[in-house]
């Protein structure tokens, strides 16, 4: 799949505001200027897609971010003289700025409570431009200029609608290309399984502060666009009610794709001018729309599409599970730290909850390339320790070494740099993205910044896009699903799904993968499969493995040492075979008759 | 103003030609600017009515004045739209600010008052504000003491602004707002034990609807852009009944002022129109209302129900009089009509 | 000065009163759902509709409004459930939370497409002189207002707390598999839930009609008033809504007294932000469970 052309699909939305604005020039001036508003509310509708659908954050700001471009915009031109091109520079900047308080502030919630914190941000700053009458003409409003770029006063509604098609055209390319790139699918993981995408990178935090500001900005720009055709800016023109209507826009079009966002805002702000015979009862035909579409359409109007054509289509036969013989990828890192032949080593963790003491004084050691089993019974304090490994817990006291570096100060998603990856208990797959897309995740180049310029080379299907397809591809071959590579994640079954869950933590080629339970659920067979799996990666990549597991026949057979947790300690540790048949582990759990 | 019309037309129209009224929806700014050009770039009316709030004629005005077409704007009072100067635009039944405010303050005088401390009560919204500014203006140049206490779009609690106006022992109270906000402002400052007050509420809020608000209005005045209050003229008794024919049924609160100013406003129109000598262009139609004198429904064996409006090419608000009103055993009259101060 | 104060501050009961019955439907609702039903300011605006119709259109007696309407908004809200919200069950807490927003909208347009008037007045219930404590004047519909929200909210704890009913509602929000197979329908829980939270809208309703009159903006007001109380108060928290709902009345009407009037709404959204930076589980919360 080397294709070198540039994903020309993401060109799509764009050109669709490009022909509307052009269908738009052959008609009369009222039709002009209620096909220049739709375009900017297709654009507003895009950037709620990306806030609402890709990063499922509830906003009820969106009134006040079009307000700050609006009122920003204008003020510029009217009091600072700044030629509207720079204004609408400034507007974005301002509103880049509003999104990043917002998601500063509001960021640690999920949520109601999110969505209370941008319901405080949109009243606050509402009531702040009312109240500011020197500044902004208070609820009067103030008049805005008409605009003039380079000289040439946009003064007709033939200028104002090509200045906005070719300005909403190029916005929305910039958020489509964001969107069908990295970003948009690490932001889709993030949103999708927070715990999973910080455990590959992905900064939940960070990505939804992108959100925010990047939707933020497509919104301020529409609000300052938007100024010279209302003529009048007021503060209640961009009050609560509108951003609750505005949110309609994703729902009603679709929340998954920029296509919905346009399809959503577009035909929504054309609905008034349709309904102009029965104008009283708009609201009410809005509100009905909204809820029928939600109860019977859920995911909006593209949705419905896509599953009427997914229907028609035939689907792809199902991937066959033997694994071929794939050549070794060989590792020439010195496996060996700085500890000798440890890789893992935990010393003395110890973990209160309360009066609860579950782990007490583990310690274990994970050599490289080897694979090492941790089993014990229910509440024996097995996933704590795991936990505490992969990051999402604290220790209370002890050591975790890896390599030589200590484990316990780093967050969940600075392991991967330094070679440790993890599969999860309740398999956690992102399952609205593709399987090839979930292993790229693996990869874990996913800081914010460089998945914004990826995505630009993903546009271009640059050196760096296709290097990474490569490496997915070639880690979804070695577990038997290449064939599925362009199918969605949830769309696997649930051995299908453990193997992505594989193939996504070894993409990396890591040096250690800790798996959570990764045959609870499965069959005998599939279990089979899993453990010779395992096996071959262990042989060809030599990745070492801690693996916790209920399943004693499986850990048996695939672990060369074990570990076996009673109550919060280490009672025994060795080879399977020894381990088993010691009466302290028969005890644990079988209980007491079992020794006696 | 479709009542007018349809009088109008069964006495054979003007010019020969039936008049025809097409509305459209709109209150807010952007829904102003879509529905006027509509109604300008697609319907291609004659004559554009602006019935609408403050903000969304403010933003039609703006759009008018660049295209020039015949412009009546019946409702809106703030500067906006009468600043800059149009040729095009002409201002009905309702009068500039500063006229509404000198004629609510001289109401505080009515009867041998004297009032001694002032409060004004008003919404922040764009229409009290444009009131409070005038208000504020003349109440300087009188050399009057004033507190102001502000309130929110549809507040019902005003304590903190009444506990307030009682610790400044204010004896006369102007409230700027809606009949809602008024009404409940006066029940709880009576509730409050705030009595010896005079007040006096802006227009919007000088209508039926207040009294169930408050059981006993009476006492209370403000000013009405109508010579008479519906009921209190054989003339006007009679509008209500035409009125109500038409509509099928009467809502609380109807007729309004608003009903009284769009039906003479519809026949000064018509004389607008008839004094074009029927050479019906936009140009004849600017000179002949800018110089229309005394027109309304009168002349055309309308109902007398609102005040004569008078144009000239420099002066275009066609009226200055105002109504200063009283609630007596429970309702509404005109006692007094101020002229031009 | 004190009188003042005392006035300022018997203005804040009186609405905190109203704010903590509303907080208590959201609560009831939530408690029983894990969903906060947005429509319940427009329930809460057909309680006073029709409060409006009982004593003025039909001139029936105010007791009449009081044993009538929590009863009937209680079954319209309960009706609503099963339409609109059962489909969504297993629908994501956005979709649902659109769907309440939205039919909150519905309802108010609704009204106010039949009865399109800007306000309706309803008589106060009592004529009677005020009574006068220390100087302050308490009229005795604001007795009324203060005794009969809160009576109505202990009650409804009581209720939930002791009865069969709201045990099941507590079981079902901590783990539905487990009520259900104690016997306890999912469906007929949450529709008694709604009911419940939607008489109390509705009495929310006919109190507050007197005191702000029926109007479009009641239902925003009541909803954004409730919800603010819900988060301070903590959402799973029935005496929480109470004090949360206190708190937001006082804070309100001293504020708008002491600091500026204007900006009385933005005091509940700061109060609210401040709860959400400082304590975002609420005054009161539930415990809750970890998991990985």
């Amino acid at each position: 799949m080397s294709d070198r052309r540039p994903d020309l699909a993401a060109l799509g939305p764009a050109l669709l505001i490009i022909l509307c604005a052009a269908v738009g020039l052959r008609l009369d001036s009222y039709p002009q200027y209620v096909i220049a508003v739709a375009i900017i509310s297709m654009l507003v509708g895009t950037a709620l897609v990306v806030l609402v659908g890709l990063a499922r954050c509830i906003t009820l700001a969106s009134g006040s971010i079009m307000a700050i471009g609006a009122y920003v915009s204008t003020l510029a031109v009217a009091q600072l003289r700044v030629p509207y091109l720079g204004t609408l520079a400034l507007a974005i900047l301002a509103g880049g700025a509003g999104g990043w308080v917002i998601a500063f502030l509001g960021t640690r919630f999920r949520g109601h409570n999110l969505a209370m914190v941008t319901l405080v941000f949109q009243s606050v700053s509402i009531i702040l431009i009312r109240e500011s009458r020197w500044l902004t003409g208070g609820a009067e409003g103030i008049h805005v200029p008409a605009p003039e770029i380079f000289g040439l006063a946009i003064a007709t509604d033939r200028a104002f609608l090509i200045m906005i098609g070719i300005a909403v055209a190029v916005m929305t390319l910039i958020v489509t290309i964001l969107v069908r790139g990295p970003f948009g699918k690490n932001l889709q993981a993030a949103s999708g399984n927070e715990i999973a995408a910080e455990a590959f990178g992905v900064s939940v935090r960070g990505y939804l502060t992108a959100a925010f500001v990047v939707s933020s900005i497509a919104i301020a720009f529409a609000g300052a666009l938007l100024a010279p055709r209302v003529r009048i800016l007021d503060p209640d023109s961009f009050g609560v009610l509108e951003s609750i209507f505005m949110l309609a826009y994703p729902i009603v079009g679709g929340m998954h794709a920029v296509w919905g966002g346009l399809i959503g805002g577009g035909g929504l702000r054309i609905l008034p001018e349709l309904l102009r015979p029965v104008a009283d009862y708009q609201e009410l035909f809005f509100a009905t729309l909204v809820i029928f579409v939600v109860m019977f359409f859920p995911g909006g109007l593209t949705e419905l599409i896509r599953r009427v054509v997914a229907s028609k289509v035939k689907p792809t036969p199902p991937a066959l599970a033997p694994v071929p013989a794939v050549p070794a990828a060989p590792t020439d890192r010195d496996e060996t730290g700085p500890g000798g032949h440890e890789l893992l080593l935990v010393e003395s963790v110890d973990k209160h909850f309360d009066a609860l003491h579950a782990v007490n004084d583990a310690s274990l050691r994970v050599p490289a390339r080897a694979i090492h089993g941790l089993i014990g019974p229910n509440g024996a304090g097995k996933t704590s320790l795991f936990n505490i490994l992969s990051g999402f817990l604290a220790a209370d006291a002890g050591r975790v070494t890896f390599a030589g570096t200590s484990l316990l100060e780093l967050r969940p998603r600075d392991r991967i740099r330094l070679g440790i990856t993890r599969t999860f208990q309740n398999v956690a797959v992102f399952g609205q993205l593709s399987c090839l897309d979930n292993v790229i995740i693996g990869l874990g180049r996913n800081a914010v910044l460089h998945a914004m310029g990826a995505s630009f080379d993903h546009f271009a299907r640059g050196a760096a896009t296709r290097g990474a397809q490569r490496a997915a591809l070639a880690a979804l071959e070695s577990v038997g699903l290449a064939a599925q590579a362009y199918s969605r994640a949830g769309s696997l079954s649930l051995g299908d799904q453990r193997r992505l869950e594989l193939a996504r933590a070894i993409v990396y080629h890591p040096r250690l993968i800790l798996l959570d339970e990764p045959v609870s659920g499965l069959a005998e067979s599939e279990t089979e499969d899993l453990r010779e799996l395992l096996l071959r990666i262990n042989a060809e990549r030599g990745i070492a493995m801690l693996v916790v597991e209920h399943n004693i026949p499986f850990v048996s057979r695939l672990c060369r040492s074990l570990s076996v947790m009673g109550g919060g300690r280490i009672v025994a540790e060795g080879k399977p075979a020894d381990v088993i048949s010691l009466p302290v582990v028969q005890q644990l759990y079988f209980g007491e008759q079992a020794t006696s | 103003m479709m009542l007018a019309f349809d009088e109008i037309n069964a006495k054979g129209g003007v010019c020969g030609r039936k008049l025809r009224l097409d509305f459209e929806h709109a209150s807010s700014p952007a829904e102003s600017v879509a529905a006027v050009k509509k109604l300008v770039e697609q319907d291609k009316v004659f004559i554009l009515v602006l019935a609408s709030g403050s903000t969304g004629a403010a933003a039609a005005a703006d759009y008018v004045r660049q295209v020039g077409v015949p412009t009546y704007n019946l409702y809106g009072s703030t500067p906006i739209i009468r600043e800059p100067f149009a040729k095009n635009v002409f201002h009905g039944a309702v009068v500039p600010v500063q006229v509404s405010a000198a004629a609510l303050i001289s109401m505080f005088y009515d009867g041998e008052y004297t009032p001694k401390k002032f409060g004004i009560l008003a919404g922040t919204y764009a229409f009290p504000q444009a009131t409070l500014k005038a208000a504020q203006d003349i109440l300087g140049q009188k050399g009057a003491t004033f507190t102001v206490e502000q309130f929110d779009i549809g507040a019902r609690d005003f304590t903190s602004q009444l506990v307030s106006l009682q610790r400044q022992s204010v004896d006369s109270v102007l409230v700027l707002g809606s009949f809602s906000e008024a009404g409940f402002a006066i029940k709880q400052a009576r509730e409050m034990g705030m009595a010896n007050v005079r007040w006096v509420v802006d227009g919007s809020a000088v209508s039926t609807a207040i009294i169930p608000i408050l059981g006993n209005a009476d006492g209370i005045r403000g000013y009405y852009n109508a010579p008479a209050f519906p009921g209190q003229t054989p003339a006007t008794r009679e509008f209500e009944a035409r009125l109500k024919k038409q509509l099928g049924s009467m809502p609380q609160g109807r007729p309004s002022v608003y009903d009284l100013i769009g039906y003479g406003s519809g026949y000064v129109v018509a004389e607008a129109i008839g004094a074009t000598n029927c050479q019906l262009t936009r140009d004849n139609l600017i000179n002949a209302w800018s110089n229309l004198k005394d027109a309304g429904p009168t002349r055309l064996d309308g109902l007398d129900i609102t005040f004569p409006e008078s144009y000239s090419p420099t002066d275009h608000q066609g009226v200055y009089r105002i109504g200063a009103a009283i609630v007596k055993d429970g309702q509404w009259q005109v006692y007094r009509v101020i002229d031009k101060p | 000065m004190l009188t003042e104060l005392g006035f300022v501050v018997l203005a804040g009961i009186k609405f905190g009163a109203l704010y903590a019955l509303a907080a208590l439907g959201l609560v009831v609702v939530h408690k029983a759902t894990k969903t906060v039903n947005f429509a319940h300011g427009a329930f809460a605006m057909l309680g006073a509709f029709a409060s409006f119709l009982i004593v003025v259109n039909w001139h029936w007696p105010y007791w009449a409004a009081y044993l009538l309407i929590p009863w009937a908004i209680g079954l319209i809200a309960a009706a609503m459930e099963s339409v609109i919200l059962r489909p969504l069950r297993q629908a994501d807490m956005f979709t649902v939370v659109i769907a309440t927003v939205f039919l909150g909208i519905a309802i108010s347009e609704g009204f106010r497409l039949t009865y399109n008037t800007e306000l309706l007045a309803v008589p106060s219930l009592f004529a009677g002189p005020p009574f006068i404590v220390a100087g302050v004047l308490i009229t005795r519909d604001t007795l009324w207002v203060i005794a009969g929200a809160l009576a109505a909210a202990l009650a409804c704890i009581a209720l939930f707390s002791y009865g069969r009913f709201g045990r099941g509602m507590r079981a079902m929000a901590a783990n539905i598999r487990g009520a259900q197979l104690c016997g306890y329908s999912i469906d007929r829980v949450y529709m008694l839930a709604w009911f419940l939270g939607g008489g109390l809208a509705g009495l929310t309703g006919v109190l507050i009609a007197p005191v702000t009159g029926v109007s479009i903006d009641l239902s925003i007001a009541i909803i954004t008033a409730g919800f603010v109380a819900g988060v301070i108060g903590g959402f799973d928290s029935p005496k929480g809504a109470i004090v949360g709902g206190l708190l937001l009345g006082i804070a309100e009407s001293v504020s708008a007294a002491y600091v500026s009037s204007a900006m009385k709404n933005c005091v509940s959204f700061l109060l609210l932000f401040l709860v959400l930076m400082w304590r975002p589980q609420g005054m009161f919360p539930e415990r809750s469970g970890r998991s990985v």
